[in-house]
């Protein structure tokens, strides 16, 4: 295991410096940030002196240098826009994002576990038409709609809970809501489709046939064996939120590291850029390395 | 099965109850984005302006911008010396929140610390660009301030100039610490500012003792948290949401709409042209359609209240046969009409820019002009819209919404119409003569020295195609005494809030 973990960290860690190079050059292609930064009336002595405090007069391959010396120490930088080192933005917002996704992922997990296994113990029965129906509206439905309508609904009309922010757990319901509707859609349909290959097994029918009940012949033995393609998708949709979901973000509020990226790139504020794909990246290292793990701990046959 | 139903209720109870509650004197406004500093050098940005201005940190003068009048603040007297110094009286008694005396060494060094190269200032930029600010003191509570080139409105420009205590460093502050009426609480990143009233200000108490600023940027959900008792002021809300009298109001805010003209380029060199262009567009269409009902049809590039303005100037009228006329007329004398003019609009300067600029298009292709629309983000609006312009340019107009809530012509008319101005597109001798003129012109004789000029640029040059003086809109809740005005656009003073 140790000697599948380091060779692991050593190719992400190839990649990772690969995406280094590639961000850092591609964004400055975009072009220079003066222009954002200072009211357009100012002078070209103020737009000098802008470009000389942030280094931006240097050749580009001296900023390279530099930017690839401070990294050994872990300093992406101080974010043009707010002044601040731009790890420490990049964590404040990445607290969110994280927070966020590891309670939707749960939720989603254990609710289409649970959901699909039973729709695909009776396929046609009660739970298979409810499994179908938030399939379908998880595909088709677009979140900032179906966020929009609930805080319409749930917060204008009602008044049960709060447009947006992120003071009390209440206001955690809108945006988990809604964050969980697409990714329990596609996850309840892998579960559904597994189990079924599971549940028609010859040792499920075996069990089924000495009168082994319903549930430990689902959750116990059916389960084990139909969940690996289920981590496989699971730990794809993470991926995808621990990007940070913008449009949750920006509509309720939550200061995630989605709407910090999509801000950061058009004020291009490179720094931030750079270390939110860094922090991002090594969270979807980390969580990958969770997944292989998990792997080994479902099919005993599978050993690193 | 009842223990467990009566744990959930209480458990339900309990976080209902934990909701917050809010106090008297306490308020809630929802701004569009979150503040990136707290920083008093930056404050001539909206946002920051909003929740740092004259609450956090004071000016020597405050600008009355309904009026165009300049008060009192810190400062409770100025006057000229000679051509180029000012003398300024301040206040006594005034301290800032740390505990520290107010003193004409802390205007030194505001001064000093927001025109530095060491740090980017906004207002350094904005407001003292291009000239060379010399700041004595006199005594404890008076200041000189001597400026190269002569500045007539200084008392004006110290209107922008927050004062910070002279140990300040010279860089950003997470802590800003002014003589206004309140202090900065809590600031926690991405989720809100808390600012409190604090003890020993100098002027009145206000009633307003917390405000907590909360940052979203979807227009609906802002406008929608009045509605939910979750905000009591969004300075900033969407025409389209705009839809309860009792709680929202359109207030001017000091934003012109115009097409900037490269008059150096065929065919918009030719002024039969760009008569076309204005005869052209029918503003009337616009108001209460794409623009909100309430904005005003420009004539020159600043709002009527601004010193100087000029009340004689009307609004071009919708003549399209004229303009075809004219660019008939053109045509025959050999001006190539036909070439492609581009025109360059931003996307997102405006509620419903695209619209606007799609309409303009077909407004002008109605008249014979080939007009193709470009929209762009707002980086490389900056390009086009600034010099240098490209040698090899075709014709361009450039949609750009120019701000000057500061009450003089000054702060617009040489950037956009002076030879050597940023974001001029045309060069005239005499216009340069008559702003530089304007410029230096004192007292009363400075008002009349501007309004020639906009004749100039409006009817004798037609340099540019105005086309609307903006409004914004704002949303109160019924509890507060408190009424937007053109200064909400970059100020929020919580001192002036009341409830009823």
């Amino acid at each position: 295991m140790q000697k599948f973990l380091t060779k692991r960290a050593i190719a992400s860690g190839i990649s990772l410096m690969i995406l280094v190079v590639l961000v850092f050059f591609l964004s400055r292609l975009t072009g220079d940030p003066t222009d954002l930064y200072l009211p357009i009336d100012a002078s070209l002595e103020a737009r000098e002196n802008f470009r000389e405090i942030h280094g931006l007069n240097d050749p580009l391959i001296v900023q390279f240098g530099r930017y690839l010396g401070d990294l050994v120490t872990l300093d992406f930088g101080d974010s043009i826009r707010k002044s601040r080192p731009a790890l420490e933005v990049v964590l404040e917002a990445f607290k969110w994002t994280l927070a966020l996704a590891l309670i939707t992922i749960a939720l989603v997990s254990f609710a289409a576990i649970v959901l699909g296994s039973l729709a695909a113990f009776n396929v046609g029965g009660v739970f298979d038409r409810i499994a179908t129906f938030f399939s379908l509206i998880g595909a088709s439905a677009p979140d900032f709609w179906i966020a929009i309508v609930a805080i319409v609904l749930f917060s204008v009309n009602l008044g049960w809970l709060p447009t947006s922010g992120t003071g009390t757990v209440w206001h955690w319901v809108l945006p988990i809501a809604v964050l969980f509707i697409r990714p329990f859609g596609l996850i309840l349909q892998v579960v559904r489709g597994s189990m079924i290959t599971a549940l028609s097994s010859a040792y499920v029918k075996t069990a089924r046939a000495k009168g082994v009940k319903p549930r430990p012949v689902i959750f116990v033995h059916g389960l084990r064996n139909g969940m690996l393609p289920v981590v496989t998708v699971i730990g794809d949709q993470a991926a995808g939120m621990l990007n940070g979901a913008v449009v949750v973000e920006s509509i309720f509020g939550f200061p995630g590291v989605g709407k910090l990226m999509i801000d950061s790139i058009l004020q291009r504020d490179f720094t931030v850029v750079l270390a939110a794909i860094m922090v991002t990246a090594f969270a979807i290292f980390l969580m990958n390395i969770l997944i292989d793990i998990a792997y080994a701990v479902l099919d005993p046959r599978i050993r690193y | 099965m009842r223990h467990t139903t009566a744990r959930l209720m209480g458990g339900v109870a309990a976080l209902v109850l934990a909701a917050p509650a809010w106090a008297e004197g306490e308020i809630t406004i929802a701004l569009n984005e979150e503040l990136e500093l707290v920083e008093p050098c930056m404050a001539s940005q909206s946002n920051i302006g909003r929740v740092i201005l004259q609450n956090i940190s004071e000016t020597l003068t405050e600008l009355d911008p309904t009026n165009g009048q300049l008060k009192p603040r810190l400062a409770e007297s100025w006057e000229e010396v000679d051509a180029d110094t000012w003398r300024f009286k301040l206040r006594s008694g005034v301290t800032f929140s740390d505990g520290s005396a107010f003193d004409a060494a802390d205007v030194k060094h505001s001064m000093e610390r927001t025109v530095s190269t060491t740090i980017s200032c906004e207002i350094g930029a904005k407001f003292f660009g291009g000239m060379k600010i010399d700041v004595a003191v006199v005594d404890d509570t008076t200041v000189e301030i001597t400026s190269d080139p002569a500045q007539p409105i200084l008392p004006l420009l110290m209107s922008t100039l927050t004062i910070v205590p002279s140990e300040t460093p010279v860089e950003f502050v997470q802590t800003p610490v002014g003589t206004g009426p309140y202090v900065l609480a809590e600031w926690n990143a991405g989720q809100n500012i808390i600012l409190t009233a604090r003890e020993g200000y100098w002027g009145e108490a206000p009633q307003v003792t917390k405000a907590t600023y909360v940052f979203r940027s979807d227009d609906a959900v802002r406008a929608a948290m009045v509605g939910t008792g979750e905000a009591d002021i969004v300075p900033l809300i969407n025409q389209n949401d705009a839809t309860n009298p009792a709680t929202d109001f359109s207030y001017p805010n000091s934003e012109t709409t115009y097409l900037r003209v490269d008059n150096m380029t065929a065919p918009l060199n030719d002024i039969r042209v760009r008569k076309a262009l204005n005869l052209a567009i029918d503003r009337d269409a616009f108001l209460g359609t794409l623009i909100p009902a309430d904005a005003t049809k420009a004539v020159q590039m600043v709002v009527p209240t601004t010193l100087g303005s000029n009340p004689d100037l009307q609004p071009w009228p919708f003549d399209p046969d004229q303009a075809k006329a004219l660019v008939e007329e053109a045509r025959a004398a050999g001006v190539p009409v036909d070439t492609e003019i581009e025109m360059v609009c931003r996307i997102g300067n405006f509620p419903n820019v695209t619209e606007v600029c799609e309409a303009l298009q077909q407004m002008f292709a109605d008249v014979g002009l080939n007009v193709k629309l470009t929209m762009v983000e707002v980086a490389e609006w900056v390009q086009l819209y600034s010099k240098p312009f490209a040698e090899d340019r075709g014709p361009r107009m450039v949609m750009a919404m120019h701000d000057n809530n500061r009450g003089d012509p000054v702060f617009s008319m040489y950037f956009k119409y002076a030879c050597e101005g940023l974001q001029s597109g045309l060069c005239d001798a005499d216009l340069d003569k008559m702003i530089a003129d304007a410029t230096a012109a004192t007292g009363d004789a400075r008002g009349p020295a501007w309004q020639p000029v906009f004749k100039k640029v409006h009817e004798d040059l037609v340099a540019d195609v105005f086309l609307f003086h903006m409004v914004g809109f704002s949303r109160v809740a019924e509890k507060l005494d408190f009424v937007p005005t053109i200064a909400t656009n970059s100020e929020l003073q919580l001192a002036q809030i009341k409830f009823k």
